[in-house]
């Protein structure tokens, strides 16, 4: 597999003379793979559109080097780089037409008018923008505007092309239609897509691989699933998805279980991955689909344990249940509303919750 | 008893009141704007005067208006006037592009804020106090290039009036527009001429227009500065009053007005237009 983008080491500081120095990016290595959809995820400030702008060119790395197909890019000014930039708010030319936007990087390269021409129809098609070539960017809707942001990011064929949040000013329906879009642009293309977000949908939903960032630092580098069901830190599985955090101390384990304490007496059982022994203080969760409500039926308690409910949120198709479960133990779980529509539970029903031991996790500390 | 209830709800909105409600508002607003423009309109109808006196109305007629073409001082007037605007418009702008452009896009340096004062105070200082230091300057180094010396002193006080609506675009635009050209393979150069030139445009012309609205306005610095032969319209006016009042100073006068009004106008309409262009 060949190496699109390697970052080796890459540290960023912000007016490193003054007293308001700010490290926006601390020691970053991470290698992203030709044809690859790579995302940088994170919340605002984390350093993902420093990396970016590393990469584009826009800033200098204050240590550490960033190499493009295995060459040098550092000294290269943001014209000499084989990459282009969708920008967040798409920063199309405003005093030129659709087309001319889209012909400005491959006028720029010197290419021959007819090849000019062609390209700019080819990618006009493909972002389906091809009749609207002579509007002007703000005869436009903020959709049309991203496709033709993608169209000239496009049109000059870069090797890597950064995307920048170039979601985030669409609103929900075109965002989720916008984001196969992309996905399939990318399949098409074959062009390495480098895509920051802070929408951890967006990211589990496009990419091949994400590294999630926090605070200039990576926290984890890894495949949708990976990033989703085996977060290394409590950051990443707090900011992937909703979680129950559970802390807590092993109190006993076997060759397949751990057995925690968690609150005064609760104990939960979860697997053993050989990392740990009795008395470790651990972090335990436990995604809310993975945990099963049912009506509690005292009689005939199957390792199901009691609870109540004291909160609901009805989300259409579904509820998220906050229950009580004592001893100062509280989970969120979900449930799907019956086929007449009706919740099938209500706050202050007693309710029997049940998981298994795989779906509790150990969180590395 | 409806009323009671909706006057606290309109107070709530923070609806705003009709100015016809504080009394005698109106009939301020059109005295005061009757003293504002009576003199100027009494001036242009008088324009119009067929009579010799400048105050006594003789029937309605265009001889002041011929009488003042046909003047060749007058027409020596209006040419230098043309020709000092002109070339201190030419030369105060693309200073003021270029201070504009470092200023707004040279990133942080030693002196900025220092430099930004210094390029609009001459805004505020009177412009006596220019007038008699450019004097005193010119006969200090023995400069005397006629024309020449009013030309140097119209570019140095319009600088500051061609920077101000030329960093005011530059401050209002968009960064990544620049950025964007540059991850478009455009070399810095190509850059300013493709993208951020173009941008400026209307802030460079409405820039100009001031600065030539100013400079053909101008009256203390020209008569200081100006020797024999290099009389500018204004100046030229002012020398005929002196000479005693006819309608011919009224013709003269209301074309400077027309003119003025015609450049305003033009600066006025960019700058809307400016506006929408903007908004994406």
């Amino acid at each position: 597999m060949t190496t699109a983008v390697d970052i080796r080491g890459v540290t960023k500081i912000y007016s490193p003379d003054s007293n308001q120095a700010v490290k926006a990016l601390d020691n970053v290595s991470l290698t992203i793979n030709d044809n690859e959809f790579f995302t940088l995820l994170g919340p605002s400030g984390c350093g993902k559109t420093t990396l970016l702008r590393l990469i584009a060119g826009f800033e200098q790395v204050s240590g550490g080097e960033i190499m493009l197909f295995d060459e040098e890019i550092e000294n290269l000014e943001p014209n000499r780089r084989p990459v282009n930039t969708v920008f967040q708010h798409y920063a199309l030319f405003p005093h030129m037409t659709v087309a001319n936007n889209v012909a400005f990087g491959l006028e720029r390269l010197k290419k021959p008018k007819p090849e000019i021409k062609a390209t700019v129809e080819r990618v006009l098609t493909l972002v389906k923008m091809k009749e609207l070539g002579d509007r002007r960017p703000n005869q436009l809707s903020g959709g049309q505007q991203q496709r033709v942001a993608l169209a000239r990011a496009l049109a000059p064929s870069p090797k890597v092309l950064l995307l920048d949040e170039p979601l985030s000013a669409l609103d929900l329906k075109l965002r989720q239609a916008m984001r196969e879009e992309l996905k399939q642009l990318q399949r098409e293309t074959g062009i390495t897509f480098v895509f920051v977000t802070h929408d951890q949908e967006e990211a589990l939903a496009m990419s091949d691989r994400i590294a999630v960032m926090s605070n200039g630092e990576i926290q984890q580098i890894g495949k949708p699933t990976d990033i989703y069901e085996h977060p290394v830190n409590r950051f990443v599985a707090d900011f992937i998805g909703d979680t129950n955090f559970l802390d807590g101390e092993i109190v006993d384990l076997n060759d397949d279980l751990l057995t925690c304490r968690i609150g005064a007496q609760s104990l939960f059982e979860t697997e053993n991955s050989g990392h740990h022994k009795v008395g470790d203080q651990v972090t335990l969760f436990l995604r809310p689909e993975k945990i099963m409500l049912s009506v509690l039926d005292q009689e005939n308690d199957s390792g199901n344990r009691p609870g109540k409910v004291k909160n609901l949120v009805y989300l259409g198709n579904q509820a998220a249940y906050t229950v009580d479960m004592g001893d100062g133990i509280e989970l969120t779980a979900q449930a799907r509303p019956r086929e007449d529509g009706e919740l099938p539970f209500a706050i202050g029903d007693p309710i029997a919750v049940s998981f298994s031991a795989r779906a509790l996790k150990v969180l590395a500390q | 008893m409806s009323d009671q209830i909706q006057k606290p709800s309109t107070r709530k909105g923070k609806k705003m009141l009709p100015v016809g409600h504080y009394r005698g508002l109106s009939s301020w607003t059109i005295a005061f704007f009757i003293f504002l423009y009576l003199p100027i309109i009494v001036l242009i109808v008088y324009s119009f005067n067929a009579n010799r006196m400048v105050m006594n109305w003789g029937g309605f007629g265009i001889d002041w208006y011929l009488k003042a073409f046909n003047n060749s001082d007058i027409q020596k007037a209006v040419w230098n006037s043309l020709i000092v605007a002109t070339v201190a418009t030419v030369f105060a702008t693309a200073i003021a592009t270029i201070g504009a452009l470092v200023l707004a896009r040279g990133g942080n340096f030693r002196g900025k804020t220092v430099s930004l004062g210094l390029i609009t105070l001459p805004l505020m200082v009177p412009e006596i106090v220019t007038a008699v230091a450019v004097l005193i300057f010119f006969s200090a180094i023995g400069m005397n290039l006629g024309l020449g010396n009013v030309i140097i002193a119209h570019i140095t006080f319009c600088i500051p009036f061609a920077f101000m609506p030329i960093r005011a675009r530059l401050e209002g635009m968009d960064t990544t527009l620049e950025q964007a050209g540059r991850d478009l393979y455009a070399s810095q150069w190509e850059t300013f001429r493709f993208v951020t030139m173009p941008l400026l445009m209307p802030g460079i012309v409405a820039g100009a227009m001031l600065a030539f609205v100013i400079s053909m306005d101008d009256f203390i610095i020209t008569l200081m500065v100006g020797g024999a032969g290099s009389t500018t319209l204004p100046v030229y006016i002012y020398s005929m009053i002196r000479r005693g009042l006819t309608p011919e100073i009224n013709a003269v006068s209301t074309m400077l007005l027309l003119a003025s009004i015609a450049i305003v106008t033009a600066y006025w309409i960019l700058s809307r237009k400016t506006q929408t262009s903007t908004e994406h």
